[in-house]
């Protein structure tokens, strides 16, 4: 059942991108912030200086990347939505953040504990083992993994 | 016949508070007090108390509490659906177990949650139920061990009673992205109960038990609170344990709970707070009884809050938000002031850039979190000639649409080239969010703003805008780049549905004061008179 819906839904590997798309004007410019305070640019997507201009995203590599097969459907469906969120989350270009520290977290939680570097066992191996879809004893199978390409 | 339209009620800013008239922060037998009769307006009363009072008084026992919660669960389910999975023969058999311990043992048997029903959202790990993260790519997986939090509720006696609906692995403001199933509000079932925690709220909010946990990335704990009139609790980033939470986004996720009451919400953030070995982000930071800190109300003096300092966030209350959410807001505020406290207005600049940041740095961990559901170790599996084919049909099949798409984007993100221009931008943006909030809770002790910018949109309003839904979340998401606590409580309603629409407070601390946002929270919630937050479905016999 599992390979019959595999086999109807067609992969989408090295098609070509999608033709671009007309975005509808004025859709996301209330959601833009005030940007009085932090820049005095005008509040539209112009890049800052020295970020040049950004690719639009490549659908059928960002998928091969994540490996997601896409549909044809999917990938026209996904493209306009993603390129909008994208465009909109270029607002960030034109702020200057020129001399700010980038957070990797939100430093609430005070250093990091380590645990000491001693195994130990974990009692309910079988449970992982149950949950492994193919399994072989003491193999998880997996298809051939060097592709014919 | 449902009550009257709460918001027609005299606001509390037009009324004295008559001090002899104040009523008692006492417990509500559970049996005394049918939930038709809590639609009296009157403050929320602690379930998990009177739970407590009627085990030890021998007037009920925990199979009769639990036999009554699953009855009303049964009774609302078709219409709410907050449940994947509810565990009834193991919920009974335990609650059997629990009494036969006091009847040998006494008191000595009760943790401080026995007998208490909690639901857990389904993105949290149990052992002896499905966990699916509500995502058929983890259909039928059930996890070798307990999350810390639901092992913690566990141990102090809670009974945990099913698994609750969610937004797939916590990405979605409504709940409608589940792969299983939509959930309703329980105040009007043609509106969303909020998301990502939908379940867990809405299940709290129609009495199906006592309190749940849910997680917080963006939002997704005190949106649903607001959306359905209950308590929602964000601790401070590293408070609770994050071990057995399916990672979302892991520098913003935490687990999160709710209540029909603060009292209660208390209760349970004392029970799975702490240090944790299996979660190195979790903090060592000691975990106060933080429900023992919450005085009755007639030991309040007349201004409780004397001299708190409270900032309401000038940004949350402008343009593109409901003008009866607006009003519930700086009528909560109205309230607070006549409580002692001096309340100002503090502009945030920075928030409104929190959004797309937000959105940068939770697609692109997300993109990396979610690459562990490969088909291979767990989960539904596709067959394929090679392993990128299998990787690819399984993910593609078992991943949903809002999943793939953030996947999609923060691979974007990620990639080379263009890291600088977004990733490390939006971190960028997070020091910025950061301190501006340290500076405004150097000047208030809280700041205060709504949780959602209207009350529980209608099911399908959102789903095919993207932007649109993320738009709702400019109110929450720049707390969880700060990692800082906060708390919703119920304040008041907006017209809508058979018998109006809640909004929720939400008060924001600075790190690790959970407990003083309680014990305002407690002030607030135990003064607000002529509300009741219980909604029409569950009072219906």
């Amino acid at each position: 059942m599992l390979a019959a819906a595999a086999s109807a839904v067609p992969r989408l590997r090295l098609a070509a991108p999608p033709p671009p798309l007309r975005q509808a004007p004025g859709r996301i410019k209330w959601l833009l912030p005030r940007r009085r305070s932090l820049s005095s640019s005008v509040p539209n997507v112009t890049p800052a200086a020295g970020a040049g201009a950004l690719e639009p995203p490549d659908l059928p590599r960002l998928a091969n990347a994540a490996r997601i097969s896409l549909s044809p459907q999917e990938a026209e469906e996904f493209a306009p939505k993603i390129r909008q969120v994208v465009e909109w989350f270029g607002q960030l270009q034109a702020v200057d953040l020129e001399s700010i520290e980038p957070s990797l977290r939100a430093g609430t939680a005070a250093g990091s504990s380590l645990r000491e570097d001693k195994p130990e066992t974990f009692a309910k191996r079988d449970a992982i083992v149950d949950a492994i879809p193919s399994y072989d004893d003491p193999y998880i199978k997996v298809p051939r993994v060097l592709n014919k390409e | 016949m449902p009550p009257p339209l709460q918001a027609h009620r005299l606001l509390i800013s037009h009324r004295r508070l008559p001090t002899p008239a104040r009523r008692r922060f006492t417990a509500v037998s559970s049996v005394q007090s049918p939930p038709a009769k809590t639609l009296a307006p009157g403050p929320a009363a602690s379930s998990v108390l009177s739970i407590r009072e009627s085990l030890l008084s021998g007037e009920r026992t925990a199979a009769e509490i639990t036999a009554e919660y699953l009855s009303r669960l049964h009774r609302t389910e078709p219409s709410v659906r907050s449940f994947i999975h509810v565990a009834e023969a193991a919920a009974q058999r335990e609650a059997e177990e629990l009494d036969r311990r006091i009847a040998s043992e006494g008191k000595d048997a009760l943790g401080p949650l026995a007998g208490v029903l909690v639901g857990v959202k389904d993105n949290l790990c149990t052992a002896n139920m499905p966990s699916t993260g509500g995502s058929r790519i983890l259909e039928g997986y059930q996890p070798a061990y307990d999350a810390t939090a639901v092992r913690l509720l566990r141990e102090a006696g809670a009974i945990v009673v099913g698994k609750t609906n969610l937004d797939e692995f916590g990405m979605g403001s409504t709940t409608e992205g589940s792969a299983f199933q939509v959930t309703k509000n329980p105040w009007d079932d043609s509106r969303v109960p909020g998301g990502s925690s939908g379940g867990s709220a809405s299940a709290v909010s129609a009495r199906q038990c006592v309190v749940s946990l849910g997680s917080d990335t963006g939002g997704s704990v005190r949106q649903p609170a607001s959306f359905c009139g209950v308590v929602g609790l964000k601790p401070t980033y590293g408070r609770v344990s994050r071990f057995g939470l399916m990672a979302y986004a892991s520098s913003l996720d935490v687990v999160g709970c709710f209540g029909s009451s603060v009292f209660d919400t208390a209760t349970i953030l004392s029970v799975v707070s702490g240090h944790d070995k299996m979660d190195s982000t979790s903090s060592s930071q000691d975990v106060p009884d933080y429900a023992s800190e919450l005085v009755s109300l007639d030991s309040l003096e007349s201004k409780p809050l004397n001299g708190l300092r409270i900032g309401i966030i000038q940004e949350t209350l402008g343009e593109g938000v409901d003008i009866g959410v607006a009003s519930s807001i700086k009528a909560a505020a109205s309230h607070l002031e006549q409580l002692g406290s001096v309340v100002e207005e503090v502009s945030l600049p920075s928030f409104s850039l929190g959004l797309p940041a937000y959105y940068i740095l939770a697609s692109s961990e997300a993109s990396s979190n979610l690459s562990r559901y490969d088909g291979i170790r767990y989960g539904r599996q596709i067959s394929a000639d090679d392993l990128n084919e299998l990787y690819g049909e399984s993910r593609a099949n078992g991943l949903g649409h809002e999943v793939k798409m953030r996947i999609l984007m923060g691979t974007y993100a990620l990639s080379a080239g263009y890291y600088d221009a977004y990733y490390k931008r939006a971190q960028q943006v997070r020091t910025l969010v950061k301190e501006s909030f340290k500076g405004a809770l150097e000047r208030f002790d809280i700041l205060v703003s709504p949780a959602a910018p209207s009350a529980a949109y209608k099911i399908g309003e959102k789903i095919n805008d993207p932007l649109a839904m993320y738009a709702g979340d400019i109110m929450t998401v720049n707390v969880n780049l700060a990692g800082l606590p906060a708390l919703v409580v119920p304040c008041g309603f907006v017209e809508g549905g058979p018998a109006g629409l809640p909004i929720g407070l939400q008060m924001i601390g600075s790190p690790f004061s959970e407990g003083n946002l309680l014990r305002v929270g407690h002030i607030f919630e135990q003064t607000l008179q002529n509300f009741s937050f219980v909604p029409p479905l569950s009072s219906e016999r």
